[in-house]
């Protein structure tokens, strides 16, 4: 048997997860790099004594750049597929009121770090409560449909399931879909590339300290007489 | 008889700039504006208001009051 085919097929769709999660890697790269930590063949048991730093300064530091909460990530998977959510990932609670000035948004997701999920067929919904000067995960929701329940159109089963929140980041998105999502009052963004959660939670929180929109004012609850107010320009 | 774009509602997509016959729309400090002076709900150009028709959110550009 050579080393290929000792390669089971969860680990190597573990290896091929983890090297999305990764910037700029695709399998084949990751795998030159496991090959140089443990050697070959790949097997379960060794993967499971790779550590965080072992990963890092592997084939002369091919991973040294890399941020090391993607890294983690990326381990965790390698180590026990995607079911296990990632530690850093821990979920909050929240109370209604428990933020004044928040807005709850939904980022499509595969991978539960980045915006990278189409809306018809991203795997969660990463569903986060943002203020000027925080942002707490406060659910992850499952988009599959449950056994047994009939669903007439599967993008707005989707939409429903968010509908508690005001903004949705999406990768990408089709245009009844969309359509769909602004109904239920959700406003939907979709990304010029994949950006992490972490980046677009930063940019909303500037925008949310700064002077929001009025559409996102408006959806934040701030009274109309409160929002900043430009300088009227003259009507005639 | 004009249309205004409800502040509070328009998202600054631009759609609608593009679309009016006469030019009315412009991109204003806070959101797109139309002026009112020059607007003709698309009188004797089309059917239907372009800026209403091609504008995603509802109830967002309306009937100025006369």
């Amino acid at each position: 048997m050579n080393s290929q085919a000792a390669l089971s097929r969860e680990l190597a769709l573990r290896i091929g997860l983890a090297a999305r999660a990764l910037p700029d890697t695709d399998a084949k790269r990751l795998l030159s790099v496991l090959t140089d930590c443990i050697g070959l063949p790949i097997t379960e048991e060794k993967i499971a004594g790779i550590n965080l730093k072992t990963l890092k300064t592997a084939k002369a530091g091919e991973f040294l750049d890399v941020d090391e909460p993607l890294l983690t990530y990326a381990l965790n998977i390698l180590k026990s597929g995607l079911d296990t959510p990632p530690s850093a990932l821990k979920q909050e609670t929240y109370i209604d009121g428990d933020m004044p000035g928040s807005v709850r948004i939904a980022c499509a997701s595969n991978d539960g770090i980045n915006v990278d999920g189409h809306f018809g067929s991203c795997s969660q919904f990463m569903i986060y409560q943002v203020s000027a000067d925080e942002a707490r995960l406060i659910e992850i929701r499952n988009p599959e449909i449950p056994h047994g329940l009939e669903v007439d159109d599967k993008n707005v089963f989707r939409a429903e399931l968010i509908q508690d929140c005001q903004v949705l980041y999406i990768a990408s998105v089709g245009g009844p879909a969309a359509a769909k999502i602004v109904k239920l009052g959700i406003h939907p963004m979709k990304l010029p590339g994949v950006e992490t959660i972490a980046d677009i939670i930063d940019q909303l929180q500037t925008v949310i300290a700064g002077t929001p929109p009025p559409w996102l004012a408006k959806v934040m609850g701030i009274d109309a007489s409160d929002r900043f107010r430009f300088e009227r320009e003259a009507t005639g | 008889m004009a249309l205004y774009i409800v502040e509070a509602d328009c998202i600054s997509c631009g759609d609608c700039e593009p679309v009016c016959p006469t030019m009315s729309i412009t991109e204003g400090k806070v959101v797109f504006k139309i002026d009112k002076k020059t607007c003709t709900e698309c009188e004797g150009d089309f059917d239907v208001p372009q800026c209403v028709k091609v504008c995603p959110i509802d109830n967002c550009i309306l009937p100025l009051e006369a």
